[in-house]
């Protein structure tokens, strides 16, 4: 790193630099029917420079990698290669983050393991939680990461961290009398949790069991539909996604601040936080690739647009202060209690194809692999079938569980109870 | 550009580790990556001359040891072989845990270069940054209801080298997407509509992106007046980017081979049987035409293959990695693929696609009755045990009477049964295009580049 850095300071054409480093450790175990199959080890570190030139009353930016091979011959090469590919950029100007320095840990007990043997412990819990009778893990894929980051730039900003990341990717399936079916999942984590891991698997393992009982039903359904922390967190990502300062800068976002995201609320008014760190969030971080410190900032408060957020520059285009990229969404919890969500008529989707949200066409559905239908006297598991509703309606009659949940990024309400939605 | 330098020089280290590690292993290989690529763009406010995604360079050793495959992600290779060869098999893990059977892994004979013919060298950054911001501008003058255009390069340029025990294969490619992407505002509703182009020489892309300035701004225009469809099953004719997706998600997921060996897959048991109309034909292949995955060998060594997935409607083979194929004691077809050198090798698809029929899409149009011509990928899942299938155009247009109407529909999630739909083809068309835009996660990772396409089908399926 001090070589890079010192190339970039001896060169009178570069106005500014950035210098970021993402070292991976990863250990990484895949199972086939139970057996292991592969093992895997990474031991890698992306380098790159990044190269800003103040010309013309533009700021002129370009990036490069540096691999271990790269020659300081070559460095000095790239460095005017990027020089002059930045005076071919008229950006408008904005400033880089200035002094600040540190070295931070994201709290985790992954801290406590070796990676081969904590990747070797996860693989025992999601197996120990295979007891169901006629049901089995096709495939399991552990993944453990340590992340090693840091940003240097010309401002002084000299910042590291170390985080630590795991997912398992895991393929239930039950064995029926005539057919075999599976579900999916990936589930992601940044702590170890014995029980949490067991129960998420052992979740999924008595959903796929269900789906083997599932049939397409043989009426028209018609009720509330409700839906679980998966495509919840997809339903509000797609909503802080519109807030996002490159969004509205691009003029890609459906909202402005202000707009009321939920028009004449009938449900729950919802809340959403973006924050940089959440204990237990998977996205957590101390700071960002431009090394701006993170907070948190509400961006929805009672269903209506009041902040945006987003990194260094495009939050200065926008006249607003830099929140830096947040990772870690919080939606704060609802009125709905357990016994309204047991309350039938209503069809709880427990696995879609893949919950489609777009604002543009004010579109929401998806293909169901699995749901029970409660009619309100008898609960069935339920596939083969589609839910379609008009996005702005939804929203605003939405209605959110008194009980949260974590999904990789998202902390929120466990379940949503939507009205207006066609079951086909 | 010809083959890194840089893979050359390192061509004699990568020799001596693999027969380091033969020591210690059955079977060992080294696959060494070198990835140029640069994402160019301008759009209304801002431009950008940066790395693309795909840029990386490193190496990744695999071995196998009787019970095991080991693979180890490095971003070098130098110094001692030795300590190196020792380092990686120190940092083998996992033992005393139950494995898979003991397989065969073959290493056949082979020393080949490849090389594509391109003309990246007589471009520079500047000019295709320059052509990027007058395409832009050309864009924002057509009309005062654009509130953003965005115009992008994606310039991608590969080099690969495979040392084994017996192989020694090396390989260049390039690929190029040029996209024109309009924000429009009109008729109190916002839309997003793209135009993407693609080939293996940047000359051809920026011949044939201003020739689609009009169909994208006409196609923005009209997606202001979509209206929601209305749930049901219609009769569909589908283009070639929605052929493609069915094809991808349909059975392409469903005939990778590491499924086949997980008992993921139901494919697995209608091998010989009729799984669509006798009237399809499906292949896939880094060598069945040259689009945005044909390279000439796999990120296990294996050669470009061409496979007949679905002949006259039965399902005759499926896809496979070095891996499975051991597993499954079959030849591997030249499908395996990873995300980058840091990431483990999968059965993946690469050019993926029906074959043509002898209908004409005008007789197809004029068949039906009531029904939608369905346009564009937006994005797909598979299943491929239990064969459910969503694929979602960005939008359809209505058909009455035999005529196609100026009536948009948007978006349109197409979903149901994968045999179901595959015997509901009744017409395929006898023009051909494969979409050279597309990549492909497997799950909800491990994202590859990937083409697919097709002749136009007629099908009936469900759409809400």
């Amino acid at each position: 790193m001090n070589t890079i850095l010192s190339y970039l300071k001896a060169d009178a054409s570069v106005s500014d630099y950035k210098y970021n480093e993402h070292k991976r450790e990863s250990c990484e175990l895949f199972f086939v029917k139970g057996k292991l199959e592969t093992v895997r080890r990474t031991a890698t570190c992306d380098k790159q420079v990044t190269v800003y030139v103040d010309h013309d009353g533009f700021k002129g930016e370009s990036s490069f990698l540096v691999y271990p091979s790269t020659t300081e011959g070559e460095l000095q090469e790239k460095i005017t290669d990027a020089v002059a590919k930045a005076k071919l950029i008229n950006n408008a100007d904005y400033a880089l983050p200035e002094k600040e320095t540190g070295s931070f840990e994201v709290a985790s007990n992954f801290a406590d393991y070796e990676l081969s043997a904590l990747s070797e412990k996860i693989a025992e819990c999601v197996f120990a939680a295979n007891t169901l009778e006629n049901a089995d893990l096709n495939s399991v894929e552990v993944f453990v990461t340590r992340h090693t980051e840091s940003v240097v730039n010309s401002r002084g900003i000299d910042k590291t961290q170390i985080r630590y990341s795991a997912m398992v990717e895991a393929i239930p399936t039950f064995n029926g009398e005539t057919e075999s079916v599976e579900l999916y999942q990936q589930y992601n984590f940044a702590s170890m949790d014995e029980a949490t891991i067991q129960n998420e698997i052992a979740a999924k393992l008595r959903e796929v069991k269900a789906r083997a009982q599932a049939k397409k039903p043989e009426g028209e359904l018609a009720g509330k539909v409700i839906l679980n922390k998966l495509e919840l967190s997809e339903l509000f990502g797609n909503i802080a996604y519109n807030l996002d300062y490159s969004a509205v800068y691009a003029h890609a976002s459906v909202f402005q601040k202000g707009d009321a995201i939920q028009k004449d609320a009938t449900g729950d008014k919802f809340s959403i936080t973006m924050s940089g760190e959440v204990e237990g969030n998977l996205q957590s971080n101390k700071f960002d690739s431009d090394g701006l410190t993170l907070g948190s900032i509400a961006i929805v408060e009672d269903g209506v647009a009041t902040n945006y957020y987003g990194n260094n520059r495009f939050g200065q285009y926008l006249k607003e202060v830099p929140t830096g990229r947040l990772g870690c969404m919080t939606v704060a919890p609802g009125s709905v209690s357990a016994e309204e969500l047991a309350a039938g008529p209503a069809l709880e989707v427990v696995s879609m194809s893949g919950l489609q949200v777009d604002f543009y066409t004010d579109y929401i559905g998806g293909e169901v692999r699995l749901a029970y239908w409660n009619d309100g006297k008898t609960v069935t598991p339920v596939t083969g079938i589609s839910i379609t509703g008009k996005l702005s309606q939804v929203l605003s009659s939405l209605r959110l569980s008194e009980t949260i949940a974590i999904h990789d990024g998202y902390v929120g309400p466990e379940k949503a109870i939507l009205s207006d939605m066609q079951i086909f | 550009m010809a083959f890194s330098q840089y893979l050359d020089s390192k061509r004699a280290d990568m020799k001596a580790l693999v027969k380091e590690l033969r020591k210690s292993f059955s079977y060992a290989s080294v696959l060494g990556v070198d990835i140029r690529s640069s994402a160019i763009r301008a759009d209304r406010n801002t431009s950008g001359i940066n790395p693309g995604r795909d840029t990386e360079c490193g190496f990744v050793v695999k071995m196998y040891n009787g019970n095991v495959f080991y693979e180890y992600s490095l971003d070098d290779i130098s110094g001692d072989m030795t300590v190196l060869a020792q380092t990686i098999a120190n940092g083998v893990f996992g033992a005393g845990t139950d494995t898979i059977p003991p397989v065969e892994v073959k290493d056949e004979p082979l020393v080949k270069s490849f090389a594509r013919p391109h003309d990246f060298a007589e471009y520079t950054d500047a000019t295709l940054l320059d052509f990027c911001k007058n395409q832009c501008a050309t864009l924002l003058s057509k009309s005062e209801h654009i509130l953003n255009a965005v115009v992008m390069m994606g310039l991608l340029e590969v080099s690969k080298l495979f040392i084994s025990e017996n192989r020694e294969l090396d390989q260049n490619y390039t690929w190029v997407n040029g996209n024109m992407f309009l924000v429009y505002r009109d008729n109190d509703k916002v839309v997003q509509a793209y135009e993407p182009s693609y080939g293996n020489r940047i000359g051809d892309v920026l011949a044939a992106m201003p020739g689609k300035v009009e169909r994208l701004l006409k196609k923005a225009d009209l997606l202001t007046k979509a209206k929601p469809i209305t749930p049901g099953v219609y009769d569909v004719i589908t283009d070639p980017s929605i052929t493609g997706l069915i094809a991808h998600e349909a059975f392409g997921h469903g005939v990778e081979m590491d499924q086949f060996v997980k008992d993921r897959a139901l494919a697995k048991e209608y091998v010989g049987k009729y799984v669509a109309s006798p009237i399809c034909n499906m292949r896939d292949g880094a060598a069945a035409t040259l689009s945005a995955a044909s390279f000439f060998f796999d990120d296990d060594g294996v050669l470009a293959g061409d496979t007949q997935i679905i002949k006259d409607g039965i399902l005759v083979a499926g896809l496979s990695d070095l891996a499975s194929a051991a597993q499954l004691g079959t030849v591997p077809t030249g499908n395996g693929r990873r995300e980058s050198s840091r990431r483990k090798a999968y059965s993946r698809m690469t050019n993926t696609f029906f074959e043509p029929g002898s209908d004409k899409l005008e007789d197809m149009i004029a068949s039906i009755d009531h029904g939608y011509m369905l346009f564009e990928t937006n994005n797909g899942m598979e299943d491929p045990k239990n064969w459910a299938i969503q694929c979602v155009a960005q939008y359809g247009i209505e058909i009455v009477d035999g005529k196609l109407t100026d009536n948009y529909v948007s978006p349109v999630v197409m979903s149901g049964y994968v045999p179901d739909l595959l015997k509901s083809i009744t017409m395929i068309s006898d023009d051909f295009k494969v979409i050279g835009s597309g990549s492909c996660g497997k799950g909800y990772k491990e994202w590859v580049r990937v083409s697919d396409g097709g002749p136009a089908l007629k099908a009936k399926v469900k759409l809400g």
